[in-house]
């Protein structure tokens, strides 16, 4: 008899305190939202910078006379490093293509018969710390003339990443606290109205399990769906931002893979932190309202 | 039953109870007497935990009320009805909804509660309303319902506390009789008014209080 009443309580106390649920569920969602906003907006941040880190690319050209035998060399040993990856060769041809395709007006100069271009390599590096390494082991390489890299400009992205993560956790930490803070004080005014029902209940020797549990699962039951509903208001923005950037920046190749909306396992966990905060925010004052002796 | 030894209660240094010391044994019916402030509903509050003395001891069915642990407090007071001066029903829900709360609350079969909770409204004479929502009924009914409410566990003590404050003359008249035939089926009152009619109608013992005192403890001669 019991159970079946907590669990009928609990629907009447949203059907009768509808109002505020609805208030309570909606406050709960745009805080969430708002948490999310900013998490969305680091992990996407975070991965644009791994993928433009992963993508480290150097070219090695070799001397514009280099031999065939030369070439191959290079070929064979580039391909066999273990920094390297995704191993191209831009062929004098291919080179001279490429240069009147960008340059078209500026490369009349250049004759079929007459390329002053170089063979090049075009690869990738496995790891962003290996590059220095690797640079300077192509150098090195006989017929390579000169090595051209990002390093400098990735070296400045690894520290501005990690100070954006630092800031990150600090202004991380300062959200969840002020997420947590309202969805508290939004369930607790909720509560709050209904301090007599609860005053009543004491009177009548219910205990504090008794007269928790149907605010604790509707407190439960409040935050899941608010976690829910900031989940469908994040990904409605971020689609729509999504396209917007996507057509503002059509240049940057990379862009469409590195926008990412949370992964499902993420998803979930807000809807789980949604929910836990609206249970531990209901259970904080319902007890504060048991506690008061009267 | 019920017994004070030397109890004080302060409110901002003002003594709303003031060093009382008697005691109410098991089946008597207790008048408490006085004008307004002078420490009754002070003294049911104490008796029923809802206030910690700041000085001595009470306790109830052996059970010190000022050493009780908060999670023992609801076990105590499911062995005592109390009827607060200001109904405290819950207004939303019905007759029948606010009088079976309790036996729900200490794990009654619904069978049994629905079956206690019937004899109890008749016992009152609500049980025409018990479908009606409490807070359109009126003050004499919210009365009999919180009465019943009080009594439906067959409690061992029942408090009121001045149950016949909001009532007129005719309808105070049947809450009396009502508190009468509760003390004829042996459970302790303890009911606190200022009410001379009330306190002639009773038979019983009267406590006289002021200012904080128990100034007098006299048996009505019936």
């Amino acid at each position: 008899m019991r159970v079946w009443y907590l669990v009928r309580e609990t629907l009447n106390n949203i059907r009768v305190h509808r109002g505020d649920v609805v208030i309570g569920t909606v406050t709960t969602a745009f805080a969430l939202a708002c948490f999310g906003v900013f998490l969305l907006l680091y992990l996407n941040l975070q991965h644009l910078a791994e993928n433009l880190q992963s993508g480290i690319e150097v070219i090695a050209y070799l001397d514009p006379d280099a031999s065939e035998q030369v070439v191959s060399d290079v070929h064979q040993r580039l391909r066999r490093d273990p920094a390297a990856v995704d191993v191209s060769v831009i062929s004098k041809e291919q080179a001279l293509r490429d240069f009147r395709r960008h340059f078209q007006r500026d490369a009349l100069f250049l004759e079929e018969g007459n390329n002053p271009l170089p063979v090049s390599f075009v690869m990738n590096v496995r790891s962003p710390e290996s590059v220095s390494e690797f640079v300077e082991r192509v150098k090195r390489f006989a017929g390579v003339q000169h090595v051209q890299h990002s390093q400098e400009w990735l070296d400045k992205l690894s520290i501005v990443v990690s100070h954006f993560r630092l800031g990150a956790m600090v202004i991380g930490t300062i959200l969840a606290v002020a997420t947590a803070t309202i969805i508290r004080n939004t369930v607790h005014l909720s509560l709050y109205t209904r301090r007599e029902e609860i005053e009543i209940l004491r009177l009548i020797g219910a205990t504090g399990r008794f007269i928790a549990i149907p605010h604790v699962v509707e407190g439960a039951m409040l935050g899941a769906v608010g976690g829910g509903l900031s989940l469908v208001l994040l990904k409605v923005s971020f689609e729509s931002v999504r396209s917007e950037l996507l057509q503002a920046v059509q240049w940057f190749d990379g862009l469409e893979h590195s926008l990412t909306f949370f992964p499902v396992p993420v998803s979930l966990l807000l809807v789980l932190a949604g929910m836990v905060l609206g249970c531990g925010s209901s259970l904080l004052s319902v007890r504060r309202l048991i506690n008061a002796r009267s | 039953m019920i017994r004070f030894f030397h109890v004080s209660k302060f409110f901002d240094r003002c003594a709303a109870l003031h060093d009382v010391t008697f005691r109410i044994d098991e089946g008597e019916c207790v008048i408490l007497s006085g004008p307004s402030g002078a420490g009754k509903t002070t003294l049911l509050r104490v008796i029923f935990g809802m206030e910690v003395p700041d000085d001595g001891q009470i306790l109830v069915q052996n059970r010190n009320i000022a050493r009780l642990h908060a999670r023992d407090l609801p076990y105590l007071r499911r062995t005592i009805g109390f009827v607060p001066q200001n109904f405290q029903l819950l207004s939303q829900k019905t007759v029948y909804e606010n009088v079976i709360l309790p036996l729900i609350v200490q794990g009654v079969k619904r069978s049994e509660a629905r079956r206690r909770v019937a004899a109890t409204l008749q016992a009152v004479g609500i049980d025409h309303k018990q479908a009606i929502r409490a807070g359109v009924l009126s003050a004499g009914e919210q009365q009999r319902v919180c009465i019943a409410r009080a009594i439906v566990t067959r409690p061992v003590i029942v408090l009121a506390d001045e149950p016949t404050g909001n009532l007129d003359q005719e309808l105070a008249d049947e809450i009396i009789a009502l508190f009468h035939t509760i003390h004829a089926q042996g459970t302790t009152v303890l009911l606190a008014t200022h009410n001379q009619r009330v306190m002639a109608q009773m038979r019983g013992r009267v406590l006289q209080m002021r200012a904080g005192d128990v100034v007098s403890d006299k048996r009505m001669v019936t």
